[in-house]
C-alpha cells in the first residue's frame, strides 16, 4: 500500500484549518490514528469528531512548553504513543520588513520556529519509543529564497529547514527521521490574506504571478500527500531533507 | 495492493540491476506496464549513448503500448579517480552515458509526452551532484548536470502537463557502490563504509530509492516539478 500509515500514531499541530486539516484527513484515511491539536480547541474537537473513532484532540498553543507536555501526554493516553509528529502550526506577516513591528516579528518567530523546536523536544521520548519515528516540519519555499513582504515568514521558514537538518543528525540514533516540506502558494486562508498586499507590492495580478511562477495554485491535499509520504516507511532513507512542491517556482532562474 | 499506477506505461533505462531494477519492479508492483532497457537483456537492448537507439526504443514503447506515461532515466556508470588525473577519454565516456544518456532519454520521452499532454520524467542524479565530491568528480559533474537538466526541462514542459524531477540518493547498497568500496577505502585512507556511515547512518537500499521514484511517478506528487529530491540519511544537510 502507498504511503501506508496504518496504526501510525500522529500528532498534528495547527490542524483545525488549511494544510493541517488536509493532513489530518489524509492520515486518517491512510490508517493513522490522529491527535488533532490547535489553539482553536473547538475546531480541533470538531475535526477529531469528524475523523471518528480512534482519533482525539487537544488544545495546543505551540509556543507554550507546558501545553506541549499536556498534548504529548494526551497522545500517549488517547493514541497509546507517538510515531509521527507534524509540526504544521504557523502564521504569516505580509508587510515590508521596515513596517513590521518588533512584537509581531517576535510572535511569528515564537510560533513558527520556537513552536517547532518545542514540539521536537517534547515529542522525542515517545517518538524514540516508536522505533520508526518521523517528524515532518512545515517549511515553505519561502524558507529557500526571498519574497517581498514575507521577510519574517521567510526567515522563520529558513530556520525550520536548518532545524530539521540538525534534528535529523541528532535523532538518527533514535531512529527518528526529520524532514521539512516546502510548498509554494497553496489555496488556503493564509494565502488569501496575502493576495492584496502582494499585488500592491509586485504590481501584477496574483493570478498572473501564480501562472508565471508555479503554473497554478497548489492544493492542500497535495501538501498532505507529501507529508504522508515522509511520515510513512516509504521514505525510510529520507532524513534531513526538505521536499519541495511548488510547480517549479524555486527552480527557476527567472 | 493499491495499484496506483494501473494503466500507466513506464520506461526504465539501466533496469538490468541495482536501482534501475528496483525502480522497474516497484513501478510494476503498482500496476504499471514497465519496459526495461539495458545494455544486455531487458525488454529492449539499449545503449543510452546512442541517440537513434533511444528514439527507436521510445517509439517501440509507444507502438506496443500506445503511450508513455513514466520515463526513468537511470542508466549510469561510475569510477573512482581524482579529477585532476582523469583523462579526457574517461571524462567523455562517463559523460556520454550519465549526462548525454539522461538528456537523450528525457528529450525522447518528452517528444511523445508533449502531444499526450501528460507524463512524469524522473532522472537519476545523486547527492554527489550537489556537493564537492572528492574521488568521484566526473560522476558528480554529470549528476550536477542531471539536476540542471531536470530543473530546466520541468519548467519548459510544465504547460504541457509534464513533470520532470531528479532523485538524489546517497550511497546505496548496490553493485556500483560495492564494487568501488575498496578503491575508495584506499584513496581515502580510511574504511569507506565507515566514512559513509558517519555521514548518512547507513547505506540506502535500491528499494528505498525505488519508493521515492514511485512517489514521483504517481499523482501523489502532482505539484512537484523541476525539483531534486534527496534521500541520503541526512548526509547532505550535515556540515560535519
Amino acid at each position: 500500500m502507498i504511503s501506508d500509515l496504518t496504526g501510525r500514531r500522529t500528532l498534528i499541530t495547527g490542524a483545525a484549518a488549511g494544510i493541517g486539516t488536509a493532513c489530518a484527513e489524509l492520515f486518517a484515511k491512510q490508517g493513522a490514528k490522529v491527535l488533532v491539536t490547535d489553539v482553536d480547541t473547538a475546531g480541533a474537537e470538531r475535526l477529531a469528531a469528524e475523523l471518528g473513532e480512534g482519533h482525539g484532540s487537544a488544545t495546543l498553543d505551540v509556543t507554550q512548553a507546558d501545553q506541549w507536555q499536556t498534548a504529548v501526554a494526551a497522545a500517549e493516553e488517547q493514541l497509546g504513543g507517538l510515531d509521527v509528529l507534524v509540526n504544521n502550526a504557523g502564521i504569516e506577516i505580509g508587510a515590508p520588513l521596515t513596517e513590521t513591528e518588533e512584537a509581531d516579528f517576535d510572535r511569528l518567530m515564537r510560533i513558527n520556529v520556537t513552536g517547532t523546536f518545542l514540539g521536537i523536544k517534547a515529542s522525542v521520548p515517545l517518538l524514540a519509543a516508536s522505533g520508526s519515528g518521523s517528524i515532518v516540519n512545515m517549511s515553505s519555499v519561502a524558507g529557500l529564497g526571498g519574497a517581498p513582504l514575507l521577510g519574517a515568514y521567510c526567515a522563520s521558514k529558513g530556520a525550520v529547514v536548518r532545524l530539521s537538518e540538525v534534528a535529523a543528525i541528532e535523532l538518527r540514533a533514535a531512529n527518528i527521521r526529520v524532514n521539512a516540506v516546502c510548498p509554494a502558494f497553496i489555496d488556503t486562508a493564509m494565502v488569501d490574506r496575502l493576495v492584496s498586499p502582494f499585488e500592491a507590492a509586485v504590481g501584477m495580478p496574483f493570478g498572473e504571478v501564480l501562472k508565471l511562477k508555479q503554473g497554478r495554485i497548489g492544493e492542500v491535499s497535495e501538501v498532505a500527500e507529501m507529508v504522508a509520504f515522509l511520515a510513512s516507511e516509504d521514505s525510510s532513507f529520507t532524513t534531513g531533507s526538505h521536499y519541495v512542491l511548488d510547480g517549479g517556482l524555486e527552480a527557476s532562474l527567472l | 495492493m493499491s495499484g496506483e499506477l494501473e494503466g500507466r506505461v513506464a520506461l526504465v533505462t539501466g533496469a538490468g540491476q541495482g536501482i534501475g531494477a528496483a525502480c522497474a519492479d516497484a513501478l510494476a508492483a503498482e500496476g504499471a506496464t514497465v519496459v526495461r532497457t539495458d545494455l544486455t537483456g531487458g525488454d529492449i537492448t539499449l545503449d543510452v549513448r546512442d541517440e537513434g537507439a533511444i528514439a527507436k526504443a521510445v517509439d517501440q514503447v509507444v507502438e506496443q503500448h500506445g503511450k508513455l506515461d513514466i520515463a526513468v532515466a537511470n542508466a549510469g556508470v561510475a569510477f573512482v579517480k581524482p579529477l585532476a588525473q582523469v583523462t579526457f577519454d574517461e571524462w567523455r565516456n562517463l559523460m556520454s552515458i550519465n549526462l548525454d544518456g539522461v538528456f537523450l532519454t528525457a528529450r525522447e520521452a518528452a517528444r511523445v509526452m508533449v502531444p499526450q499532454g501528460s507524463g512524469s520524467i524522473i532522472n537519476m542524479a545523486s547527492i554527489s551532484g550537489l556537493k564537492g565530491s572528492p574521488l568521484i568528480g566526473t560522476y558528480a559533474a554529470a549528476k550536477a548536470g542531471v539536476v540542471s537538466i531536470s530543473r530546466t526541462l520541468g519548467l519548459e514542459l510544465r504547460d504541457f502537463g509534464i513533470r520532470v524531477n531528479a532523485v538524489c540518493p546517497g550511497f546505496a547498497d548496490t553493485e556500483m557502490v560495492r564494487s568501488h568500496m575498496d578503491e575508495l577505502t584506499e584513496a581515502i585512507g580510511m574504511p569507506a563504509e565507515e566514512v559513509i556511515g558517519a555521514k548518512q547512518g547507513r547505506l540506502g537500499t535500491a528499494e528505498e530509492i525505488a519508493k521515492l521514484v514511485t512517489f514521483l511517478a504517481s499523482d501523489r506528487s502532482r505539484f512537484s516539478t523541476s525539483e531534486a529530491f534527496v534521500l541520503d540519511g541526512g548526509a547532505t544537510g550535515a556540515l560535519v
